[in-house]
């Protein structure tokens, strides 16, 4: 047994780049998942995330860069205890839920003993403890998903790797599933998660990267790439005129007249203070009936990356 | 670590065969039928050797003509014959049904057939009259040879011992050949019977789905190792469960109803043979179970895999074609080819090796060749899986899965 490096990133990935044929994936991303964070990975469908997740556990071989998992390359030796959720799901179909539970376990380095408590205790926590002898295709989709996270998270992992982990859940068992992620991230795993629902990533995520056209089109934390590519926005209804002023720009505006008020959509920048700004308003003689603040959410975000916003941002910038 | 891995790799691979229903019926179907079909003979093989013997027993009524001069008025007279003179007369009262039958008897017995007329009695009942007749002329012949000794050897009742020397020692001739061909036997009913789950077994984490998260749980090699580990021993399993109540059912039945009584302390063992056939099995299983993991990696599904193993079935009994040569020639150009080119090596090998034709330069060189390509080939079979398997629906390109790590 290797003795894991305690320092240096959980995962540490540069100049990856993969070829499909003549194909280009991903041409070139470098990109850290630092130990202990959450870490989001985000792209449209196609964009190379579950690649790039393959091409570092060693199951893909990278066209070319380094792609390092506690300092080296993966393998099943050295790579520590790592829990991994492949997108394609499966596990021995014809065979007794808890024979599978208890081959992985052991595979893992559990004793039979410890993976067969293990097991019990989870298939119980799950509603599915009736469930131990019944074979895996006779399970629902979801309950087969129940079972696969169990083995991914068997043996406390000290990196989670999750490809679409709320696939095929019910908002009940999405909420057990973020229930989790949180305990496992509580008690101290890295964790790089791959998901659509962006919400989740708001909720869970240090970190993210959107991948695009083969490369990190944005990197770091959430609230970096809000401001990035987001705006905040301060509505503002008002009568008065409203003053100019280097902290916002005006994004709309509608002027009123003998029965409404004025309102405008301000785009603050980005070390622009609410409060301050409210204050400055209202010292310009403004009368100001409401005042909100917002950020641009996530899924805007990626709405106007990835969707036909993409081109109106490029505008913006 | 790995170690740990495998001994858990079989033991699940292992107990989720024995478990399955499926295992015990294909397992039990073989004997069961053998059983029956076994009990249908011997039953009717009993009561057609007992209406035989009641036949040579039945007082028959017959005409005869005897123009050989063999057969005395007594003793014509004491099976229950009637000498009559005209042939034809004596074939028309037959034939009317006037007369139960007629033996006729020519000049010269030894070269013209003794002719039989008789009531059609159905197939069993009508053999009598010719029993009948056998009887009559062995009588005869006892009579006039007058020396029971004689009768029997004129009958062909001749045994025979025989001791040939080899190398200046007694050789044990066909019964020292016998155990290490049993090798051969071996080799062929592991691959037949045992192949096909190796190919269906490597298909599977493929057909499942369940790849990605195997090759980042362990090594492929010891996974590969395992499953073939776990088919011998199923393999065990299957021959104790045929092989025990076979070896009872011998030891019970033997001599009677047509059980030959071989006695196994007849066979002479020569230790160096044995051998030389132990090794040539194991490095033949290793090289064709390694082909057949590396074809199962290839292949997306059970069923394509499949297809091809008719190709490696082939490739075992093309030497078997060779046989003549490899008997009358066994330095031949051809048998030197089979004896070396890696798929027909094993069995070749092996016959050679049985027959004493294999020497221990060769048997060296085939032995040390097989060991050698056979872990190439398993490292090869594990690098296809690895980079095979993930490609849940396509066949892989050799040539891509090779040129990758
Ligand atoms: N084994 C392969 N052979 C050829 N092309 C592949 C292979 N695996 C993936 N690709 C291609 O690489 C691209 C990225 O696929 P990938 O599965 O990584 O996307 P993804 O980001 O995970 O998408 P999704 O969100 O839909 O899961 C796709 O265009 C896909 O067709
Ligand atoms: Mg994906």
């Amino acid at each position: 047994m290797t003795i894991t490096p305690q320092h240096g990133p959980a995962i540490s990935v540069s100049g990856f780049r993969m070829n499909f044929g003549n194909r280009t994936v991903i041409e070139d991303l470098t990109f850290d998942v630092q130990r202990g964070e959450t870490f989001g990975f985000l792209g449209s469908n196609g964009s190379g995330k579950t690649t790039t997740l393959r091409a570092l556990l060693g199951i893909y071989r990278a066209t070319s860069g380094t792609l390092h998992v506690d300092g080296k390359p993966f393998t099943p030796e050295n790579g520590g205890k790592l829990g991994y959720l492949p997108e394609e799901r499966g596990l021995y179909k014809k065979e007794p839920v808890l024979d599978v539970m208890v081959y992985f376990g052991q595979l893992k380095g559990l004793s039979r003993q410890a993976a067969r408590v293990w097991s019990l205790a989870y298939l119980e926590r799950v509603e599915l403890a009736d469930k131990s002898g019944t074979r895996l295709d006779r399970l629902s989709g979801g309950q087969q998903q129940k079972i696969q996270l169990g083995v991914t998270i068997m043996s406390d992992p000290e990196l989670l790797i999750l490809d679409e982990p709320t696939k095929g859940f019910d908002p009940v068992n999405r909420r057990l599933l973020m229930d989790i992620i949180d305990e496992q991230k509580a008690g101290g795993a890295t964790i790089v998660m791959v998901t659509h629902q962006m919400e989740e990533v708001e909720r869970l995520c240090d970190r993210v990267l959107l991948l695009k056209d083969g490369k990190a089109e944005a990197y770091g934390t959430v609230s970096e790439v809000q401001a990035r590519y987001g705006t905040r926005t301060a509505t503002v209804v008002f009568t008065g005129t409203l003053p100019e002023d280097p902290s916002y720009a005006v994004l709309q505006f509608r002027h009123g007249d003998a029965r409404s008020e004025s309102g405008a959509d301000l785009a603050l920048t980005e070390d622009a203070d609410g409060a301050e700004l409210l204050r400055h308003l209202i010292g310009r003689g403004l009368q100001v009936s409401s005042f909100t603040t917002s950020r641009t959410s996530l899924e805007d975000i990626f709405l106007r990356i990835y969707g036909a916003g993409s081109q109106t941002l490029e505008g913006a910038l | 670590m790995a170690h740990h891995n495998l001994h858990t790799v079989v033991r699940f691979e292992f107990l989720r065969t024995l478990k399955k229903k499926s295992f015990w019926v294909s397992t039990l179907i073989v004997p069961v039928v053998v059983g029956i079909v076994f009990g249908l003979v011997s039953f009717s093989g009993n009561s057609a050797s007992k209406s035989v013997s009641a036949q040579e027993n039945a007082a028959v009524t017959f005409s005869y003509l005897d123009e050989s001069g063999l057969i005395s008025d007594k003793l014509g007279q004491d099976s229950g014959g009637t000498p009559v003179t005209d042939r034809q007369v004596a074939i028309d009262a037959v034939r009317a049904g006037a007369s139960e039958a007629f033996i006729y008897v020519p000049q010269s017995p030894a070269r013209t057939a003794i002719q039989v007329y008789g009531k059609d009695l159905g197939l069993f009942e009508s053999a009598k009259y010719s029993a009948v007749a056998t009887r009559m002329i062995a009588v005869a012949v006892k009579d006039k040879v007058n020396s029971p000794e004689l009768t029997a050897l004129a009958a062909g009742k001749v045994s025979f011992t025989q001791t040939m020397f080899k190398d200046g020692k007694v050789s044990g001739g066909i019964f020292a050949v016998i155990p290490p061909l049993l090798f051969l036997g071996l080799f062929y009913l592991v691959i037949l019977f045992l192949g096909n789950q190796i190919l269906n077994s490597t298909v599977e984490e493929k057909e499942n789905r369940v790849t990605e998260m195997i090759l980042t749980t362990l090594n492929p090699t010891t996974l590969i190792i395992g499953k073939i580990l776990a088919i011998l021993a199923t393999g065990a399993v299957q021959m104790l469960t045929v092989g025990v109540p076979a070896a009872v059912g011998f030891v019970l039945l033997r001599g009677h109803a047509g059980i030959p009584d071989i006695s196994l302390a007849a066979l002479v063992p020569e230790p160096s043979a044995m051998i030389v056939g132990a090794l040539l099995l194991t490095g033949g299983f290793i090289l064709f179970s390694a082909a057949l993991v590396a074809i199962g990696s290839v292949m997306p599904t059970a069923k394509d895999a499949n297809g091809m193993f008719g190709t490696i079935v082939i490739m075992m009994f093309v030497p078997l074609y060779a046989v003549p040569l490899i008997l009358s020639d066994p330095g031949s150009r051809v048998v030197q080819i089979f004896t070396y080119f890696p798929f027909s090596a094993p069995v070749t090998a092996m016959l050679r090796n049985g027959l004493g034709s294999l020497s221990g330069i060769e048997a060296t060189i085939v032995i040390t060749e097989l060991f050698i390509l056979g872990a190439a080939a398993i490292a090869v079979a594990v690098k296809l899986f690895r980079h095979g398997s993930i490609q849940y629906t396509s066949k892989v390109r050799l040539r891509t899965a090779l040129s990758r790590r």
